[in-house]
């Protein structure tokens, strides 16, 4: 394994989803359910058994607009205005009335979440605005599920393949996809009528503090190839500006507690024990008020459980330990930190793009079509914000149905060999050269320079620096990486988005001359939210090779927001002096 | 110590390569290990792709350093002999 | 250039099946996965052969594979392995058991409610209870008084899953069971009802020794929704632990228990954040005029939570 093997196989298909996490096994599940003589490949770079960013499980669902706690109206309101107004609303909506018809489906999957004694969802509230959490104590059960469901369906499913570039047709339509194998880098050519992205976060843009290259909040398998497979293919990608950054336990990846500790009692707090928090939502506001409490006096940041009673510490630690991400347990035994005596420091996480957490993804609309005919995007890389898992689930659904009617009504597109040849050529350069860096130092020296230079707070001259000095290392990845073999040839690859994904980071932060979202765009230099110039999304798109941003109204709202109720959520998080 | 054995090229020309010790996080008890037997299930879903059978004992080890301790090769495994240890950095 | 089979293939059904006939058993254990991994119907009867493996490491792995199959045949060699001599096994069957969503299923399930040993009855009926099976209900009922804790507990779960009010006398008793598991599960049951017996049931479960009891005590009347709770509940908010308390504080806001604002006002000074906070929520639902003064005093509380709710509760009130 991993030595370089010659191969090259050509597929054709109706429908490709490429990567098998949350958002594609749905989406191949549903195209297919849609018409079961379309041909559907699913493709993945891990193994769809345990891919993404789920591959343990998740804890719970936060975002969960079911009948009798939320309507689709209150959620699509709640997340326009925690976003600061920056929301085309038609897909927030088509989610929230969807997604209640997922989570039934899931249950029939025989996904566990939390019940009450009859049987019925049992949601917690967590925030003041609406109940939308339903937490999933057993929910180590999502993969095995999904997986399952994939292989009763025949979904034709590719692992260990990585998809390197989109090809699209002389009249710009999608065309299909190449990928390459990640132990033997033998070539496929995938040549489809629809395409469906499912690729996940950009998770491993920054560097964790501890310095460990694979320790991010995201599973590093999501290194930004889908970001920058779009970018390449001509996709507009929006508000990539609004970062992704989460509020963690100090060195390790697993967040605190607002989801699943919070509706037990517990809360983040500063070193004198107290709350801080004026946010109500996992928003860009609420981190910079972690940020500020971070730096200050009464800094650092805690996670606070010792005022709870053993017995539910126990219950927390039953979820925080044994799903999502199981290793905290021993994370905590090996430091010898127990929730029941102290409190737990927490730090802010690397920065990465998802809309998942925030608002950074390839542009979709509510069918999640991108720009580019026949091209859709689901999950944590698609615009939708503040989506998280259901809202994987729930879009790739949409994506799968549609693309399968499309498929239907289309011939397979052209495809151009010269393109085949070129990206099979650039791929495997780093594998040709004899002398030259390996891609764990270029991935080191890439991060090292993200966080030093374009990470929150933003300052122009900096993000220039930045620019400049990743430059440089383009030019050493495109004449001196060097790949040993297959495993090696993979990271390389990943590199190459990373570095992609940084310079989008980059040019969209340098874009919008204001600040918003709270520390996800914290300009230092244009301190101030600028409604009558940035009230708009940015995208970002490749136009004769180059990186262009433009400004793109949002779409007017489909559930009207008053004056009142826009400032009713800043009044609610006006702090008074106590 | 687990030592993360790093792919220095055989041939007499290859680019001059460090040799740097790394304490590897994933740990297998070759005693309980089957891949000998045909198992792979560790080195199947691992999301990093990190673990290989060794050609020399038959067992499976950790060969890339690059981990995110999401544990599923220590849950999938059918004998219970892998154990996933925090990175020392940490730790 | 050499082509390749770019997807996944599962092997040959009868080649793995001959595996289980190795001599090694590690061998025969991973037959079992290479076939449930195929997750084909097919595959079943090759698997069930396993039930009768002599080494339990192939019996474990066939109970953990099975789960993959939502099928009859299935559960009834889960059945089987449920009722295993190695505890290992048949808690990997009963884990399994618990996945099943076929109602088909209960006919093979049903037999384990009435076997010998306790884990195993148990077994059976967490097994029945997701299948909502009206057949199971008879043997639920009369489980409710089973020697060992767990089967009442397993049973109480079959019976509250079909949130029948035939059955609020057996829930009811339940309330005072003499394990507090099933004490909890059954207040948190008779939730689904608003039937005046399920209220003074839960009301009295306010004073059982046990906080957890109380504590989903509490819960649950806010949703049972019955005013002659609203007693028991104000004299909750004294009660010796403060997660009884909090839980008090919010059913009564749910009840909207004007009777309770000067009670629930009290806590508003109480040295908990979390008190403070869930008591200015209830004064907000409640909405009464009377409370404005109180809530105007607390206006500037240390504590940012407490803060927004007390502004959210005044925006309430009018």
């Amino acid at each position: 394994m991993d030595n370089f093997v010659e191969g090259l196989s050509e597929v054709t298909c109706d429908v490709l989803v490429i990567g098998g996490g949350t958002a594609g096994p749905m989406a191949a599940l549903k195209a297919k359910q849609k018409n079961p003589a379309l041909n559907v490949v699913l493709l993945e770079k891990a193994n769809v058994k345990r891919s993404g960013s789920i591959c343990m499980g998740m804890d719970g669902l936060n975002n969960a607009v079911v009948p009798g706690y939320a309507t689709p109206e209150q959620y699509t309101k709640e997340i326009t205005i925690a976003n600061a107004g920056i929301v085309d609303q038609a897909p927030v909506f088509k989610y929230a009335s969807r997604c209640y018809d997922i989570i039934q489906e899931l249950d029939r999957f025989g996904i566990r979440f939390q019940k009450n004694a009859n049987g019925d969802f049992d949601l917690k509230k967590v925030h003041h605005l609406g109940t939308y959490v339903l937490p999933m104590p057993n929910g180590d059960t999502v993969k095995k599920a999904l997986y399952r469901q994939i292989k009763r369906e025949r979904i034709l499913v590719s692992n260990r393949f990585m998809a390197t570039r989109l090809v699209t047709a002389k009249d710009g339509k999608i065309a299909g996809a190449i990928a390459v194998n990640t132990r033997t880098a033998e070539f496929l050519v995938l040549r489809a009528k629809t395409v469906i992205l499912c690729m996940g976060a950009a998770g491993r843009l920054g560097l964790p503090h501890s310095g460990y290259l694979f320790g991010t909040y995201e599973n590093p398998t999501n290194s930004g190839d889908g970001y920058a497979m779009a970018y390449h293919a001509g996709a507009a990608l929006a508000n990539l500006e609004c970062y992704q950054i989460n509020p963690l336990i100090k060195d390790y990846n697993g967040p605190a507690c607002a989801y699943v500790a919070g509706p037990f009692g517990a809360y983040t707090a500063n070193s004198e024990g107290k709350r801080f928090i004026e946010s109500d939502y996992w928003s860009g506001q609420m981190m910079q008020e972690f940020y500020n409490e971070l730096q200050s006096g009464k800094g650092p940041v805690f996670l606070k459980l010792n005022h709870l009673h053993a017995d539910t510490v126990g219950e927390i630690e039953e979820i925080l330990h044994k799903v999502e991400r199981p290793s905290r347990g021993r994370f905590h035994q090996a430091r010898g930190t127990d929730y029941r005596e102290k409190m737990i420091e927490m730090h802010i996480s690397e920065i990465g793009f998802c809309s998942g957490h925030s608002a950074s993804g390839v542009f979709v609309d509510e069918f999640a079509r991108t720009t580019v005919p026949g091209l859709y995007a689901a999950g944590d890389m698609a615009s939708v914000p503040h989506n998280y898992m259901l809202g994987a689930f729930t879009n790739g659904a949409v994506a799968g149905e549609h693309a399968a009617e499309v498929a239907l009504e289309i011939d397979l597109p052209d495809f151009d060999s010269e393109f085949v040849k070129a990206e099979r050529k650039r791929v495997l350069a780093p594998t040709r050269r004899e002398d030259g860096i390996p891609p764990n130092q270029l991935e080191y020296k890439t991060r090292r320079l993200i966080n030093d230079y374009l990470q929150p707070p933003k300052v122009t001259a900096r993000m220039q620096i930045g620019q400049a000095r990743l430059a440089e290392i383009r030019d050493d990845l495109e004449t001196a990486l060097v790949a040993g073999d297959a495993h090696e040839l993979m990271r390389s690859l990943e590199v190459s988005s990373i570095l992609d994904c940084a310079d989008m980071a980059a040019h969209a932060s340098l874009f919008r001359m204001e600040s918003r979202w709270g520390l996800y765009h914290n300009r230092v230099d244009y301190p101030k939210k600028d409604d009558d110039n940035w009230f708009c999304h940015t995208l970002l798109r490749k136009v004769d090779g180059r990186l262009v941003s433009e400004k793109r109204p949002i779409q007017p709202y489909i559930v009207p927001i008053e004056n009142e109720e826009r400032t009713a959520y800043d009044r609610l998080r006006v702090s008074n002096q106590a | 110590m687990t030592v993360c054995a790093f792919p220095i090229k055989p041939d007499e020309e290859a680019m001059p390569l460090a040799f740097s010790p790394t304490t590897v996080p994933v740990v297998v008890d070759e005693a309980k290990c089957i891949a000998d037997k045909g198992c792979t299930v560790c080195v199947e879903v691992c999301p990093l792709d990190v673990l290989r059978i060794s050609d020399l004992t038959g067992k499976a080890y950790m060969k890339f350093d690059e981990c995110w301790y999401c544990m599923p090769c220590e849950k999938d495994c059918p004998t219970g002999a892998v154990t996933v240890n925090i990175p020392y950095l940490l730790r | 250039m050499t082509a390749f089979d770019p997807f996944e293939v599962f092997g040959d059904i009868e080649e793995i099946g001959e595996r289980l006939n190795d001599a090694d058993a590690a061998v025969r254990r991973l037959a079992v996965i290479d076939l449930a991994e195929t997750a084909r119907a097919d595959v079943l009867p090759h698997l069930l052969t396993a039930v009768a493996d002599p080494d339990a490491t192939v019996r474990l792995q066939l109970a953990i594979a099975l789960s993959e199959f939502d099928a009859v045949e299935a559960a009834a060699g889960l059945a089987r392995l449920a009722a295993d001599q190695d505890l290992t096994v048949a808690q990997a069957a009963a884990d399994s058991l618990a996945e099943l969503k076929d109602p088909a299923a209960a006919e093979s399930i049903l037999p384990l409610v009435s076997h010998g040993r306790a884990f195993v009855r148990a077994a059976g009926f967490r097994g029945l209870k997701a299948l909502r099976s009206r057949g199971a209900l008879g043997p639920a009922l009369a489980a409710m008084r089973d020697e060992d804790a767990n089967v009442r507990a397993q049973a109480l779960g079959v019976v509250a899953y079909l949130k029948l009010e035939e059955t609020l006398p057996s829930l009811i008793a339940a309330t005072l069971d003499a394990d507090a598991t099933v004490r909890s599960v059954a207040v948190n049951a008779l939730s689904f009802t608003s039937q005046p017996a399920a209220a003074a049931a839960v009301t009295a479960a306010l004073d059982d020794e046990n906080w957890q009891v109380r504590s989903a005590a509490a819960e649950s009347l806010g949703r049972i929704g019955q005013t002659s709770a609203v007693a028991g509940l104000t004299a909750g908010l004294s009660d010796a632990y403060w997660q009884v308390r909090q839980k008090c504080l919010n059913a009564l806001g749910k009840l909207k228990a004007q009777s309770a604002v000067r009670q629930i006002s009290a806590l508003l000074t109480s040295d908990m954040a979390s008190l403070r906070k869930e008591s200015a929520a209830a004064l907000g639902e409640i909405a009464d005029p009377s409370s404005r003064d109180t809530l105007m005093a607390h206006i500037g509380d240390a504590d940012p939570d407490v803060r927004k709710t007390v502004r959210w509760a005044l925006t309430r009130l009018g």
